[in-house]
């Protein structure tokens, strides 16, 4: 089991390195991915088991979901770790990679698994604005999950901006649960 | 459902004519920056039909209240009129009037038949001892309001030169039901009615040119769509549905396309479609993200926020996508661009001390003003269709709820009082044409 998690970081491990620097020629991103990664690598070995979950975890952990007056019931599990943004930011952070690696991982293990990535906001700022910040939340999201070898045809996009808080309240520690890229499931 | 619709103008009494005197002579300059209402008497309309003595109550209560809220009368009390007004069809006593402050009167009956009803009035200039106008109104009795803010729009026709915007709309965007629907409300904070009942979430509505459609984008189908509300027949169409943003719809002038913010390489981005949902084109080309476009009246250019400069500003450009030029400079946060229907003003939302506020700005980025002081969040501002009053939402009341001011910041009142949360105004053009 251990054995086989060793081996499956070190395969994403090194795919996202040789990514990050493939990727860095084109664009301004810092070379964080494989810290990333490292750190994930030096973690204690009962961490490293839970990070390598495997792939009926997934499929175990999956709730049905519904949001009212939109169209349709959705899948979403606790495994799949939202990020959070800074304000007025849709940069990824290490950390923020750190945890979309998690997710990946996860996704690669459940290859039929199709997801929607939703960007938020906090209720800062103007409401239109802040569904074109949501939009690039999203997408910043998603490129990154493809960078790690996430097939596109399995994501999809959506902003929701302002209009779908995590936390109703006005204070600085709700605007920074509002300001995320979360993850549901379309189709198992 | 529309007065337009509903009720036949009969008016224009060619029994008076209207002496040359007035032509002449300028009431108020509503340009001015001080603005001094003029003084007017408004005598209890006369009930020459069927007893009906509520009407004359209603007719006082929406006349006064239109006068006043539009900040160019002062209303003068019936306790300092110099004579009873009795008899519809006599001239004012014009000797004894001088004696009071007031510079022109207002009288009128009223007759009804069923429910149908006819509305006559007359106003008379004290000054110049001279009569101004006369019209009749008819129509079913449900549309007594609506006749009555005509009345308005033409006594303030005759004083300030143009026809007033008592029988426009505002929609919006409210909370009341639990989720955000659309709503509408009447200029004077009479009438309110929701619009879509579709319990999903509804943004940004635009009214059309034509006072018919109202476009608005939802997420019913898991995407923010763009649709159309027909206030005609009460339907709702889906009109843009491009993967993505579909939203924050603003009509050309002519009614024939729709300026929106859709999704291209990952951030959105400024296009154009037809009315009909169909043939997008690309405007703005960036890495960054643009939102919120509005027409100039002339329909050649766009302003619209971008926030290519690193914070989100407003630029402007032809309608074409080139000649793009940054309009504010001050402060960090500038957003929600409103072009004025005389194409002067541009209103804006932005930032300051940690507040939102509505400002206005020249066109070519001179003559920056804000308009609204220390008092919550001021957002979304939009045009009265004659450019007098601009429409915001504000929280300095506590929730957020729609507010009317002036276009130089004078006389703001609160229009809505509801228990939801209200965002987003848009004015709607006007329907007495």
């Amino acid at each position: 089991m251990v054995k086989k998690s060793y081996i499956v970081i070190g395969v994403i491990v090194s795919l996202m390195v040789m990514v990050g620097c493939a990727k860095k020629a084109v664009k301004e991103e810092p070379m964080v991915t494989g810290k990333a990664g490292e750190k994930a690598w030096e973690k204690p070995a009962e961490e490293r088991e839970r990070a390598g979950i495997d792939e009926k975890s997934l499929q175990a952990s999956l709730e049905r979901k519904k949001y009212p007056g939109i169209e349709g019931e959705f899948l979403e599990s606790s495994l799949l770790k939202d990020i959070n943004f800074g304000f007025d930011r849709y940069d990824l952070t290490p950390k923020m990679r750190e945890i979309l690696s998690q997710n990946a991982d996860l996704l690669l293990k459940n290859p039929g698994v199709k997801i929607q990535i939703e960007g938020h906001c906090d209720e800062r700022g103007t409401i239109e604005y802040n569904l074109a910040l949501g939009e690039r939340r999203a997408n910043r999201t998603e490129e990154y999950l493809i960078s790690l070898g996430l097939s596109g045809n399995r994501i999809s996009s959506i902003s929701y901006g302002e209009e779908m808080p995590l936390d109703p309240r006005h204070n600085e520690g709700a605007w920074t649960k509002n300001r995320r890229a979360h993850f549901i499931i379309l189709s198992r | 459902m529309y007065p337009r619709v509903i009720f036949i103008l009969i008016c224009l009494l060619f029994t008076f004519i209207r002496p040359d005197v007035s032509l002449a002579r300028v009431y108020i300059d509503i340009e001015s920056p001080e603005l001094q209402p003029l003084p007017i008497a408004v005598a209890q309309f006369k009930d020459i039909g069927e007893s009906r003595p509520n009407v004359a109550r209603t007719i006082m209560d929406v006349l006064t209240n239109d006068l006043t809220i539009s900040g160019f009368f002062e209303i003068i009390p019936r306790s300092e009129f110099p004579q009873e007004i009795n008899a519809l069809a006599d001239p004012p006593d014009y000797s004894s009037w001088l004696r009071s402050r007031a510079e022109v009167l207002v009288m009128g009956g009223y007759s009804s038949k069923g429910d149908r009803l006819a509305i006559e009035f007359r106003l008379f200039d004290l000054v110049e001892k001279a009569f101004l106008v006369g019209k009749r109104y008819e129509g079913s009795t449900k549309s007594l309001r609506s006749m009555i803010h005509r009345v308005a729009n033409e006594i303030t026709y005759q004083i300030t030169g143009g026809k007033g915007v008592f029988d426009t709309k505002i929609a919006f965007v409210s909370t009341i039901s639990g989720n955000k629907e659309i709503y509408v409300i009447d200029f004077d904070g009479h009438n309110l009615r929701e619009i879509t009942k579709n319990g999903s979430i509804n943004l940004s509505p635009a009214w059309s040119p034509d006072g018919r459609l109202v476009a608005f984008t939802s997420y019913i189908k898991r995407n923010p769509d763009l649709y159309l509300f027909d206030l005609t027949r009460s339907v709702q169409i889906r009109l843009s549905t491009k993967p993505g943003l579909n939203a924050a719809a603003a009509w050309s002038p002519d009614g024939s396309r729709m300026a929106l913010m859709m999704r291209r390489e990952g951030n959105a981005e400024i296009f154009i479609i037809n009315r009909d949902g169909t043939h997008p084109r690309r405007l703005t080309k960036s890495w960054s993200s643009e939102a919120s476009p509005t027409w100039s009246p002339n329909g050649r250019k766009i302003a619209f926020v971008s926030d290519r400069a690193g914070s989100p500003q407003i630029y402007t450009m032809d309608v074409n996508g080139r000649n793009v030029k940054r309009l504010t400079f001050l402060g960090s946060y500038n957003a929600s661009p409103s072009w004025s229907p005389k194409g002067n003003k541009i209103a804006y939302c932005g930032r300051s001390n940690g507040r939102f506020h509505i400002f206005t700005i020249n066109p070519d980025g001179t003559g920056i003003r804000r308009l609204t002081e220390n008092s919550g969040n001021n957002e979304g501002p939009t045009w009265s269709p004659d450019g007098r009053f601009i429409a915001f939402s504000s929280t300095r009341g506590g929730r957020s709820q729609i507010y009317v001011m002036n276009a130089n910041g004078a006389n703001q009142r609160r229009l809505t009082s509801t228990r939801g949360k209200e965002s987003s105004p848009t004015w709607s053009p006007r329907m007495d044409r």
